[in-house]
């Protein structure tokens, strides 16, 4: 017969695994869903490539160093793409009273819901790579270091898109303003176009709140084996914020259905 | 131990009082009406029922668990069918299933083996491997139905279940919740269609401005207004000016024309029958059937409510 610790465990256990496959579900389905809406081919694809060429083209470096700044961009916009648009559109319908009324806690439902615009971006990122290495022929130092900083700067976007697609709208267009008014800011100040060393000291203080500066400044020492921060400090910069947009995005969706 | 059970359950936005000072109980196996016209507090009840909303105070419990601090277990047992046909459009009717059943954590042998029953049983199975956003308004009703009982609920949360449907979808959702009462499954109705309530429920909720107005079976609701009784007369030629004339007949309260017949509302059904027979005479108008009526759900629901009936139709009067 289990001791009174061993049914706790296996009980504890149970609820986890069912969370995580409820988490996987909401992914699912807003991948057969979403990933192909126009909105989201827009904002996660096309705007990251048109914005990169707006600043690219003119400048003397060669194209292959430009990479890095083009997938740090990319992971950008396409993880923070997702959800933003499919939650108000889920809300119109009225689908998304139907995952709030789900017997899962709503931290699976905000990672359920991250889970998507992660993969998305991954996906997506790896075509910049890929011209890269193809047709560039950019070498990369440390391919581990690369993924590791992708999936964490992916995973930590998606969670900024759940955080801001917590705005209780059924519009996506007012959701995206206000992400806008966010992501936008962020390509600037965070070393993707403009080295942190180059910019003025208010600059380079506020850069230190933005993801991005960790995220890109991972990619950049993946790439050239060179970084301001260490690679280490990237990542447990990139957790905090994770965890900062996760438990954020879980206190508004329980505040915003009051 | 009852299936629901709320205790002084508040619920405050801002200055707006939606839901005040609420009890009531629901046994396991019981069907439930909860009827209030709009703006009376039943979505807001809904809502914190299913966990989806707080209350500001007062509790909440089904089947024991509460619905704040033990949400998961207290939603595990339910179904719910909202409103609104909450299907995913761009899904198929079969992922739509699995994935309502994954939700609700059913195996996947399970969710597999009910997913084809449910579609079976709703008339969906042919069309399973189409995207919803082809289904007709019925169709979607039926397949948000389905949804809701995927997990083999013990309570379902009905919320207008059959509102604007085709007779088709109407009679095999009406089928299969009778089924269910039938199996003992705890069924909790909202619904603006109150003949359905008055049929299917073994007590009825009257909610009105954020209270309970009246709580009973609905023979017995009925029984504490039986001064609303109506003669039910048509005649072999009717026309609107008749209206006009028979409500001034003795002892009519109140008069509406229902199709080709008229409605007379009274006291005193005898008196009445008396003065219609004789305005026939007068008219040389041949009566083709005259019933008497006792009072309907809907005419407490009036009562209690403060709606006023016009002409057939019914206006608040605020």
């Amino acid at each position: 017969m289990p001791s009174t610790e061993e049914g706790k465990a296996g009980a504890w256990f149970a609820r986890f695994s069912h969370e995580i496959s409820a988490a996987w579900a909401i992914s699912r389905k807003d991948m057969i869903t979403y990933y192909i809406k126009p909105n989201i081919i827009v904002m996660g694809i096309l705007f990251p490539f048109f914005m990169f060429l707006a600043f690219a083209i003119g400048k003397n470096a060669p194209p292959g160093t430009l990479i890095p700044g083009l997938i740090a961009i990319t992971l950008l916009f396409s993880a923070s793409s997702i959800e933003p648009v499919s939650i108000p559109i889920e809300r119109r319908v009225k689908t998304f009273d139907r995952l709030l009324s789900a017997p899962i806690s709503l931290h699976s439902l905000v990672f359920g819901e991250s889970i998507s615009g992660f993969l998305y971006s991954l996906g997506i990122a790896c075509f910049p790579l890929i011209v890269g290495i193809i047709l560039f022929a950019t070498p990369i130092e440390h391919a581990p270091v690369l993924v590791i900083a992708m999936a964490l700067t992916a995973f930590c976007f998606a969670t900024l898109g759940t955080l801001f697609a917590a705005y209780p709208t059924e519009n996506v267009g007012e959701v995206m303003s206000i992400l806008n008014t966010v992501r936008l800011p962020l390509i600037f100040i965070s070393g993707v176009f403009i080295p942190l060393s180059a910019m003025p000291q208010i600059g380079q203080e506020i850069a230190l709140f933005s993801p991005l500066t960790y995220g890109n400044d991972m990619i950049v020492y993946a790439y050239t084996g060179t970084s301001l921060f260490s690679p280490l400090l990237d990542i447990l910069a990139l957790v905090i914020f994770i965890l900062i947009f996760q438990f954020a995005a879980n206190r508004l969706y329980k505040k915003f259905n009051e | 131990m009852n299936a629901i059970e709320v205790s002084h359950l508040s619920k405050r936005f801002g200055a707006l009082t939606a839901l005040d000072d609420i009890s009531f109980s629901v046994s396991e196996g019981e069907t439930f009406g909860f009827l209030g016209p709009n703006g009376a507090g039943k979505t807001t009840t809904i809502r914190i029922l299913t966990g989806i909303s707080y209350p500001t105070s007062g509790t909440a419990t089904i089947f024991g668990h509460d619905i704040g601090r033990d949400t998961i277990a207290a939603r595990q047992s339910m179904g719910i069918v909202s409103e609104t046909s909450n299907v995913y459009d761009d899904l198929t009717a079969w992922q739509n299933m699995i994935f309502s059943a994954e939700l609700y954590h059913v195996g996947r042998y399970e969710r597999e083996k009910k997913a084809t029953e449910l579609l079976t049983t709703f008339d969906l199975y042919e069309r399973r491997n189409d995207k919803v956003h082809g289904f007709s308004k019925g169709m979607k009703r039926r397949l948000t139905i389905a949804m809701g009982l995927v997990n083999s609920p013990r309570l379902l949360f009905l919320d207008e279940p059959t509102s604007g449907l085709d007779v088709q979808s109407n009679l095999i959702i009406r089928d299969v919740i009778t089924g269910l009462i039938h199996e003992g499954v705890t069924v909790f109705l909202t619904t603006h269609n109150i003949e359905e309530a008055n049929l299917m429920c073994d007590r009825v909720a009257i909610v009105n401005r954020g209270i309970i107005a009246a709580i009973d079976a609905p023979e017995r609701l009925k029984n504490t207004i039986q001064s609303v009784q109506s003669v039910v007369v048509s005649f072999d030629h009717s026309s609107a000016q008749q209206l006009d004339e028979i409500h001034h007949l003795s002892m009519v309260n109140d008069a509406i024309k229902e199709g080709d017949k008229f409605r007379l509302y009274t006291e005193d059904p005898a008196t009445v029958i008396e003065s219609v027979m004789a305005y026939a005479h007068t008219r040389n108008l041949r009566v083709t059937s005259i019933s008497t009526l006792g009072p309907s759900l809907e005419d407490v629901f009036i009562r209690l409510t403060g709606l006023q009936r016009t002409g057939g139709a019914i206006h608040a009067i605020d």
